[in-house]
């Protein structure tokens, strides 16, 4: 029997499955590891920690799972969280930490690019919004602020070119997470030099470029003889967290959007073409020389829920945030659409798509003596939704989006996706499957083995499990309230920006 | 003022050299340069019952309101920043108790085994601040103690001991929960994580582990496992060898001082827990990464 292993270094979690050449799942197994914020707006992680933990945990699915029945890993294929920084030195030793997507520390360098005459040709070059997140904005950070460490310098890696290094001694990096470092040049697939003279570098201190499909290289004989696994078995570079879940969720060349909730958001479209947003909201990322995922990242989901669960909801025992969450969850049922016009701003962590303000932050409006505690538990989750469709909203100025495919813990809530289908006004298909970023590392796997001939085949594989219908007398609540929504989101810049300001300073 | 104070050379002390004063204040006019900031030796524990008072405990101001507790631990500075002792009352009882590596050491008097002392004094160590609000239990165990040693019954050495364990018990438990709310379990995983890389050559036991985020161990076990994929000894293994990887690529410091220095007993538990977690024995990963030249 023959198997493939995807494994997906995540925000938070390695996650790592094992699926049959049928796409059924085998096993799986997490492993966790710590973000530390030493400052505010920094936020790293021990690049050792996530190599160990996902090396402990493979041996332990593979000795779980597969060695006893006798499967043979046909390959691995890695996919990552985006725009992770981690310099190496010369012999690949990491100085310090990696710096991961949510780091800001480049705000500075951020303005400076918007504000510059870069901007323009920077966006239509590389299809990034300019965004601290960016890997070319924190390489010129670390240029200007720790000289030293830039200097040292061999490579700029991504954790997952690090984690990929340690098993085989290849320095690799696939387009779709280039892309994700603001460098690549989308159009030529092949860094841009402008992009390269900003962040003070040059091409050799970055990984090879290699399509998501590329092998890379060969697994170390330690690690082949501890692990159990062949020189035979293919280490593929694989892609994004982001670009496998719009693949896992079958979302591919037609006029379907997927959104993933979890944590944080995403609403993204998949096409042939960049698209060319002129306020240059919309990320591109190429994942094949002709296929673009596109879209707006949120910095609201699920745990913008977390957090009102732990501040508002009852905990009967310790710790027990689930049914605590399940409990404000019926709550919420109760109430009719529209949370009798309480609104909820969920730019907890300052917002990304489509309003790119980090300054950016919460705020309960309308509130009225009538209100109740279930009023705010329902605007809660509709604020966090209202964001989500006003991402939509965005990507539909530039394709017409006819329906949409739901994924992730969050957005899979039956009340949440019946929202969703509410405020778009358009059908939403939840996938059998609701791990898209493993399916989705499963799918290229599986396309590069020619089981299918292309991206667009495998992603027709996958299973619809529950549809919800749109209702025309919610959709009209939510739209009415949406326009207040909308306009407060941008009338409340200045506040916004001096409420930030007074919260930074202590 | 209308006190009691019982200090070493009292009589009903006897028994007790570990006590070094145990007694109650209280003051009905504004004291001035009654109660200064001194250095404190030992265990000094204060419960407000009236007023309130402006205490600077471990060089921080904090406002005391009836029912709190400020614990001031070995080599801590304590006392009123102007030196004013102001008006109301509290119990208070000050043991003899010593800071060394990192421990906080108290005499033979009780009867904690050694792993719930060395639970007990992490606890105490790393939570900040020391101010435990509305602790009513400690003002009643202070009592408890008092009235032990006044009234003489039978066996009051043995429970008036044991008053103190369980005070120091109380104590450890309230800082826990009242840092650890139980609602945000990353949260307390993360202070988890920061205390076991803050001393990780120390040889952690689950027990303690579960004592300084404050639950019992059952659920302590079930909650790291779903939480993070680990069992909570196969996480602190995991951070173990995570720091012993960056010194074996520094290839300077040597096997047996990396294996000590990151929480193993021996380079030999050192080279099998490696070797299990990466495949390679200590030394043949650091040859694998070795770049001296």
């Amino acid at each position: 029997m023959k198997c493939i292993i995807t494994i997906e270094l995540g925000t938070n979690a390695v996650r790592i499955f094992a699926f049959d050449l049928n796409g059924v799942t085998i096993g799986s197994m997490k492993g966790y590891y710590p973000t530390f914020h030493s400052q505010p707006d920094y936020s790293e992680q021990d690049p050792e920690q996530i190599f160990i933990t996902m090396l402990y945990v493979l041996k332990n699915l593979l000795n779980e799972y597969i060695h006893p029945k006798k499967y043979t890993v046909l390959s691995v294929c890695f996919s990552s969280s985006m725009h992770s920084t981690l310099a190496v030195d010369k012999h690949g030793i990491p100085l310090g930490n990696a710096f991961t997507w949510a780091d800001n520390r480049a705000k500075k360098e951020a303005i400076e690019i918007k504000e510059s005459t870069l901007a323009d040709t920077m966006y239509n070059s590389t299809g990034t919004p300019l965004h601290p997140m960016s890997p070319m904005l924190k390489i010129a950070w670390l240029k200007k602020n720790d000289s030293e460490k830039f200097q040292q310098a061999g490579k700029f890696l991504t954790i997952k070119s690090y984690v990929v290094h340690q098993l085989t001694g290849e320095y690799m990096i696939d387009y779709s997470l280039a892309c994700a470092s603001g460098m690549l040049n989308i159009h030529k697939i092949d860094w841009e030099p402008e992009a390269l003279a900003f962040a003070g570098i040059t091409t050799d201190k970055l990984p090879t470029l290699v399509p998501v499909f590329a092998t890379a290289g060969i697994l170390k004989k330690a690690y082949q003889n501890s692990l159990g696994l062949s020189a035979d078995t293919k280490i593929l570079i694989g892609s994004s967290d982001g670009c496998m879940a719009t693949l896992g969720a079958g979302v591919w060349n037609n006029d379907r959007a997927t959104i993933t909730i979890e944590d944080s958001s995403a609403v993204r479209v998949v096409g042939k073409k960049m698209l060319h947003d002129e306020k240059k909201r919309v990320f591109n990322y190429l994942i094949t020389e002709d296929c673009f995922v596109s879209g707006g990242p949120s910095n609201s989901g699920g745990g913008t829920f977390e957090w009102f669960a732990k501040q508002f909801g009852d905990f009967s025992s310790a710790y027990d945030l689930d049914s605590c969450m399940n409990s404000l969850l019926q709550e919420a049922s109760k109430v009719a659409a529209g949370s009798s016009g309480l609104l909820f701003l969920p730019y907890l962590l300052g917002e990304r798509a489509p309003i790119w303000n980090p300054d950016a932050r919460g705020m309960y409006f309308g509130i009225n003596i009538k209100h109740e505690r279930q009023h705010f538990i329902r605007a809660t989750i509709e604020g966090i939704l209202h964001e989500i469709y006003s991402v939509g909203k965005m990507l539909n100025e530039h394709r017409h989006i006819s329906a949409l495919s739901v994924n992730g813990s969050f957005a899979t809530i039956p009340l949440c996706a019946q929202i969703i289908a509410d405020m778009f006004n358009k059908t939403v298909y939840v996938t059998k499957n609701t791990n898209s970023v493993g399916i989705g590392a499963f799918l290229l796997a599986a396309t590069e083995m020619g089981i299918y001939n292309s991206l667009d085949d495998a992603a027709a594989q996958t299973e619809i499990a529950h549809s919800y219908t749109p209702a025309e007398n919610q959709h009209r609540v939510y739209q009415e309230f949406f326009g207040i929504f909308e306009s407060l989101s941008h009338k409340l810049g200045d506040e916004f920006g001096k409420i930030a300001e007074l919260q930074g300073r202590g | 003022m209308n006190s009691s104070l019982l200090t070493p050379s009292a009589a009903e002390l006897q028994l007790f050299p570990h006590i070094i004063e145990l007694g109650t204040i209280k003051n009905t006019c504004i004291d001035l340069n009654a109660f200064p900031v001194v250095t404190i030796s030992g265990i000094k524990i204060l419960h407000v019952l009236d007023g309130k008072f402006q205490w600077c405990l471990n060089k921080k101001e904090y406002i005391f309101y009836p029912g709190d507790v400020a614990l001031v631990l070995p080599g801590q500075i304590f006392g009123s920043s102007n030196g004013v002792l102001e008006i109301g009352s509290f119990s208070f009882l000050h043991i003899a108790a010593k800071w060394s590596r990192g421990e906080i050491f108290w005499d033979k008097w009780s009867s904690l085994s050694a792993s719930e002392r060395t639970a007990i004094s992490k606890i105490l160590l790393l939570n900040d601040p020391l101010l435990i609000t509305r602790s009513n239990d400690v003002g009643k165990i202070i009592k408890s103690i008092q009235q032990e040693i006044s009234n003489q019954e039978v066996g009051y050495f043995a429970r008036a001991n044991i008053y103190i364990d369980e005070m120091l018990i109380t104590l450890a438990r309230q800082l826990t929960r009242q840092n650890n709310p139980g609602r945000d379990f990353s949260k307390t995983f993360m202070k988890l994580e920061e205390a076991l890389r803050g001393d990780i050559s120390h040889q952690w036991t689950v027990d303690e582990m579960a004592a300084l985020v404050g639950l019992g161990n059952t659920l302590f076990n079930e909650k790291v496992k779903s939480y993070s994929g680990f069992t909570p000894l196969n996480y602190l293994i995991n951070i173990r060898i995570t720091e012993a990887i960056k010194l074996l690529k520094k290839d300077t410091a040597s096997i047996t001082s990396i294996a000590l220095d990151t929480g193993f007993y021996s380079s030999q538990h050192f080279s099998t827990t490696f070797k299990k977690f990466t495949g390679f024995t200590p030394a043949e990963f650091r040859k694998n990464n070795s770049y001296a030249k």
